[in-house]
């Protein structure tokens, strides 16, 4: 390694103040999240596959006896039952995220990156915009196969797009989820247990069957979920037209959803970042 | 301009949660361009020590200055000037050795176009520049060392912390990372903190070392004071017979401080070795002993450790491990 007494090293010219925009930090880390995501296609690929399997499989076993369902029959039950794989697709996209973050934990790169000037929150927003991206993707594909199968949406394009934009502001808002319980124990067990425990929500819903039908503790449950009205909003949009409530509520639902989530993702980060 | 390079600590502790002492109130002083050797077995509070230095945890108590910045309240400032190769080398594994390079100097300042430049030259520098398309992942461990060094650099530091920067690496690669310090510190002038466990790397490398034990600083100085103030020369003597050891230890107890026999050889420790030397073999001669070899033996960093800690650093290393 007797290099450097012959080589002359270039200062890299940077004024000590200078100082990364928070948007170009965001950027770059965005960029770099994405890179390494699409460096693990083990963590993308199966839960994409499961998504495609789910729709496949409702639409086949539960679309027939959907005609006897009061509120269903006459309508598209594949319109009805995509939204349960968009949103499944969404939320396991947003896994992502998190399970990102516990690898920057694990190999020591966080630690590393706390020794830069990096902004902490540019840092977070990077991982989960790049999360997001995937998701969009994730979210994508399963419209497209539905679309194959023969999806014939109210809305039309306009009305797809809506329902990924939709998707897309859940998944970042439970993205948020998974990036706070990532920093807050750095364990990859424990960031995909968590994960998996929004899973029962997509079931603790209308999930196949419209809301009227439910009954009994189910029903409670339902009310609180905030996917029954994220479900109900993209249902909306594929079998009935453009209907401002229900978009209303599943924008809000998300929104809400989001905002507990950042500030619980902000806290953790707090916690992880505190100097002790 | 020359700016401050030096490293300032006074009364340094740090007690982790459950009143785990891990530093209990260290004091010294680095100066500018020096390269100080923080020696000491492991779980000593070299790492503890390293961390609070370079804003990754807060002191206890006490006040460090790093370049003349305060680490408790002047994190960020710290942060800019201090390069840092950490024991755990904390690299993305799915990374490429331009993509961590050229992040980390954005992330400083640079522009992209800055950022690239000078992560192509910082991989000349550690001999890295043939394996960019390789995942880091991929990497030996003396690589992904080079590698960390390589990214502690980006920034220009003023003054570089390494911690126990070749725990883990083979002969060869442990000289290269010796070889890039030692021309790192005298081509470019910066202070240089470096922590080890091996009393031969202190040796090598620092301009003055502190000794650390049991979060304490236990001695200081350059190699030679050290092994000066403390060590003692000895003159070793093997005999042709294994018998004629204990008649010789008999004979010579009298003009050395004391002795230490292995089996067929006495280690006289005594002051002015050499000068004893002749006498020494006049003794053994009168009492027709037969010696098969006899060397001299310039105090070692080890015997700095055993007369400051009553232990040699291996034996110390050894406990840790068991415990």
């Amino acid at each position: 390694m007797s290099v450097i007494a012959n080589s002359s090293l270039t200062a890299l010219g940077v004024n000590r103040s200078a100082r990364m925009s928070f948007p170009a930090q965001v950027a770059m880390l965005t960029s770099r999240s994405l890179t390494v995501m699409f460096r693990t296609p083990a963590a993308i690929i199966p839960t994409l596959i499961i998504s495609w399997f789910f729709l496949v499989i409702y639409n086949a076993s539960l679309g027939n006896a959907s005609n006897f369902l009061p509120g269903l029959a006459g309508s598209s039950y594949l319109g009805f039952i995509l939204p349960v794989s968009v949103v499944s697709a969404a939320l396991s996209g947003a896994g992502i995220a998190g399970q990102s973050i516990v690898r920057d934990i694990a190999s020591g790169y966080f630690d590393k990156l706390m020794l830069t000037p990096v902004s902490r929150a540019a840092l977070l927003l990077g991982t989960i915009i790049a999360g997001a991206v995937i998701l969009v993707i994730q979210t994508g594909s399963v419209v497209l196969l539905a679309i194959l199968m023969g999806l014939a949406p109210k809305t039309g394009l306009l009305g797809i797009l809506v329902t990924l934009g939709i998707a897309l502001l859940l998944g970042v808002a439970f993205a948020g989820f998974t990036v706070g319980i990532a920093l807050r124990t750095g364990n990859a067990g424990a960031t995909q247990g968590a994960s998996f425990l929004f899973f029962p929500l997509t079931f603790l819903t209308a999930t196949f069957v419209p809301v009227t039908l439910l009954s009994g503790w189910i029903k409670t449950a339902a009310q609180f979920n905030p996917i029954t009205y994220v479900l109900e909003a993209m249902r909306s949009l594929m079998n009935t037209g453009w209907q401002p409530d229900a978009l209303l509520r599943g924008v809000g639902a998300c929104v809400l959803l989001g905002v507990v989530t950042f500030t619980f993702a902000l806290s953790s980060l707090r916690a992880r970042t505190r100097r002790r | 301009m020359q700016s401050n390079r030096e490293i300032v600590v006074q009364d340094l502790v740090k007690q982790y949660s459950g009143n785990v002492l891990a530093v209990k109130g260290i004091s010294f002083h680095v100066k500018s361009g020096e390269i100080f050797g923080f020696l000491g077995p492991n779980g000593a509070g070299k790492s503890t020590t390293v961390a609070m230095l370079t804003t990754l945890i807060l002191p206890t108590s006490g006040k460090a200055t790093v370049g003349g910045y305060d680490v408790s309240t002047q994190a960020a400032e710290v942060r800019r000037i201090a390069g840092v190769a950490l024991q755990e080398i904390g690299i993305d594994p799915l990374m490429k050795s331009m993509e961590l390079l050229t992040l980390q100097g954005q992330i400083f300042g640079a522009s992209k176009k800055q950022a690239a430049a000078r992560a192509k030259e910082l991989l000349e520098l550690v001999k890295l520049a043939d394996v960019t398309d390789r995942r880091v992942g991929k990497y030996s461990g003396g690589m992904r060392r080079r590698l960390d060094l390589a990214l502690a650099l980006v920034h220009e530091p003023d003054v570089l912390f390494l911690d126990e920067p070749t725990t883990g690496l083979d002969p060869a690669s442990r000289r290269d990372v010796w070889e890039e310090v030692r021309r790192l510190n005298q081509r470019l002038g910066i202070t240089i903190f470096l922590t080890t466990q091996y009393l031969e790397e202190a040796d090598m490398l620092a301009n003055r070392i502190a000794i650390i034990n049991g979060g304490q600083i236990v001695a200081e100085g350059t190699p030679a004071e050290l092994k000066g103030r403390m060590g003692t020369e000895s003159i070793n003597v093997t005999f042709a017979n294994a018998d004629d050891v204990e008649k010789a230890v008999r004979e010579l107890s009298d003009m050395v401080q004391r002795t230490q026999v292995d089996r067929k050889t006495v280690r006289l420790y005594l002051n002015h070795a050499a000068q004893a030397v002749p006498a020494v073999v006049n003794r053994l001669q009168a009492a027709q002993l037969e010696m098969a070899s006899l060397t001299l033996t310039q105090p070692t960093l080890d015997d700095v450790f055993l007369s400051v800690t009553g232990q040699r650093l291996e034996q110390a290393k050894d406990a840790e491990q068991a415990a």
